[in-house]
């Protein structure tokens, strides 16, 4: 068992759930609607994400394609992040969600730090409705709403159905018989996290460390203005 | 060519770099201050040399700790619960034995102080090594925080705490060089035991810097990445601050026998192996969180 985790991996484990999401990228229309449905349900503050949809476009004209890709917490069935939490705030659920605990984190920002994915953030220290701030967050797989019984949100939300949700370990699931029947990609799997969010023919400039690399710059600008804007009173240090 | 994309900001900036550099210093100073106790006649009895350090050395690191550790706690995004990684203890997360083996240093600092403030001579070797050995502690840890991040390439590797132990080695000599000279106390036995550490620090941060060097440039893809990243937005810290003032230039101050033999040449060589001290981590640090919200 890896160590360092509140539940062992629960990946083809009898007994067990394991939840985990199916994107297939041939359906994504990059309407952003899955952004729009996370940032309503968590009231997520300007200029951090829970999840987001990348957008790449490759070629020269006319032979040119452009590539949508949704990225959020891949609640890894071995997360770095757990492991290196210093106070245990964030935690592996025993269903494999990879959750976090707000009344004990100290936002010392090594979760994020070991995060492969750049899936977590930090929220605000001074914010207007929702009072949670100074902590780090995450996406959650919509837990809250997956223990009803519900979809997460992003998924209910997705109108091209894109985004499945299930237990892999049911076969009988959605999420099981695309990953059985599709050659199904996780993004850096060689870092041993065993990630659970599948990609159904993702793009080489999507899952690649080099070819993923911003061209334009334009997003780094923007995020560089916004944290120089925001540094201090609400946001902390760091580097872009 | 339209693109859109995500930018989280790398969580780590200065504050830790300084950090990282503050305590390891820290460290370093307190095994001057406390060499003369714990090793006494041993070698010679060259570590004697440092008696005149002892109490402001031990006074230094204090000081250090006290600047250094509001700093970590202020880079929280919750100072107040900075006792949490030791209330809940996390046994897989270098963090949690940092913030244990902390306040242990500080303790052993002002109990060493307090040793001879009282002349209680059997209290120091003890004191000093227990505190010798939390004090070395402390760049371990920094490194080992950074090591056990299985997901980062630049650090991930075990060379990483090694260099932060030798690269604290460096700064502390300069703090304690410089003291010294300044108070006037930088004799004969001074020189000779601080150039031996120096030289080894030095020396051995060249071997690790070309360890670096080399994996780098024939690495995977994300150091690649992070080569290019190092060659682009540091090429100054590293190449000028870390590489050529902070690690050639002392190696040749102390490796030619005409210049190691001056107080001041000795000083200076330490001071700039400090400065490639704090580059090396700083470069370090930001380059390899750099790769991860390039993807």
């Amino acid at each position: 068992m890896p160590l360092g985790l509140q539940a062992p991996p629960s990946l083809g484990v009898p007994g067990k759930k394991r939840w985990a999401m199916v994107i297939d990228l041939r359906r994504c229309i990059g309407c952003m609607a899955c952004v729009c449905a996370d940032k309503a349900e968590y009231d997520v503050p300007l200029g951090v994400w829970r999840t987001i949809v990348k957008v790449k476009d490759t070629g020269q004209f006319p032979n040119t394609k452009r590539h949508f890709m949704p990225r959020l917490c891949n609640h890894c069935d071995n997360p770095p992040c757990v492991r290196n939490c210093p106070t245990e705030a964030t935690y592996k659920h025993e269903d494999g969600f990879v959750l976090q605990r707000y009344e004990r984190c100290i936002a010392c920002r090594t979760c994020i730090a070991a995060c492969p994915y750049n899936a977590r953030h930090v929220l605000p220290k001074n914010r207007d409705r929702v009072k949670i701030g100074g902590v780090v967050d995450k996406c959650t797989f919509c837990n809250h709403r997956v223990e009803e019984g519900l979809l997460p949100a992003c998924v209910q939300t997705c109108l091209g159905r894109s985004r499945i949700f299930g237990d892999l370990n049911d076969p009988n699931s959605e999420v099981s018989r695309l990953v059985a029947r599709h050659s199904v990609v996780t993004l850096k799997p060689e870092k041993g996290t065993a990630p659970q969010v599948y990609y159904i023919r993702p793009d080489r400039v999507n899952t690649e460390q080099i070819r993923s690399q911003p061209v334009s710059y334009a997003a780094k600008s923007d995020a560089a203005a916004f944290y120089r804007h925001n540094r201090g009173s609400k946001f902390f240090s760091g580097v872009l | 060519m339209f693109e859109y994309s995500e930018f989280n900001i790398a969580p780590w900036g200065w504050e830790i770099a300084v950090y990282f550099f503050l305590i390891g210093t820290a460290g370093m100073t307190f095994v001057y201050a406390a060499a003369p106790a714990v090793f006494g006649n041993i070698f010679g009895g060259i570590a004697r040399s440092m008696e005149p350090f002892q109490r402001v050395g031990m006074f230094v690191a204090l000081v250090l700790l006290l600047i250094c550790t509001p700093l970590l706690i202020v880079d929280l995004g919750q100072p107040s619960r900075f006792l949490y990684p030791i209330l809940h203890f996390h046994w897989t997360s270098p963090l949690s034995w940092g913030a244990l083996f902390l306040p242990l240093f500080g303790l052993s600092i002002l109990v060493f102080l307090f040793a001879l403030w009282k002349d209680k001579q059997g209290w120091l070797k003890p004191i000093g090594i227990l505190g010798m050995l939390l004090g070395l502690s402390m760049p371990l840890y920094t490194g080992l925080d950074l090591m056990v991040h299985q997901t980062r390439e630049l650090w991930s590797n075990s060379t990483i705490p090694v260099l932060f132990v030798i690269l604290s080695v460096s700064s502390g000599t300069a703090l304690a060089a410089l003291i010294q000279l300044v108070r006037g106390k930088f004799d004969d036995k001074t020189r000779e035991f601080l150039h031996w550490f120096l030289y080894v620090s030095v020396a051995t941060t060249f071997a690790l810097f070309l360890g670096e060097w080399v994996t780098l440039m024939f690495g995977s893809e994300e150091l690649q990445q992070a080569w290019a990243i190092i060659n682009d937005q540091y090429s100054l810290q590293f190449w000028v601050l870390t590489f050529l003032v902070g690690i050639l230039a002392p190696l040749v101050m102390v490796a030619v026998p005409k210049l190691c033999r001056s107080p001041q040449l000795i000083t200076l060589a330490a001071v700039l192996s400090a400065v490639g001290a704090y580059n090396f981590r700083a470069v370090l640090i930001y380059a390899g969180q750099l790769t991860q919200i390039y993807y």
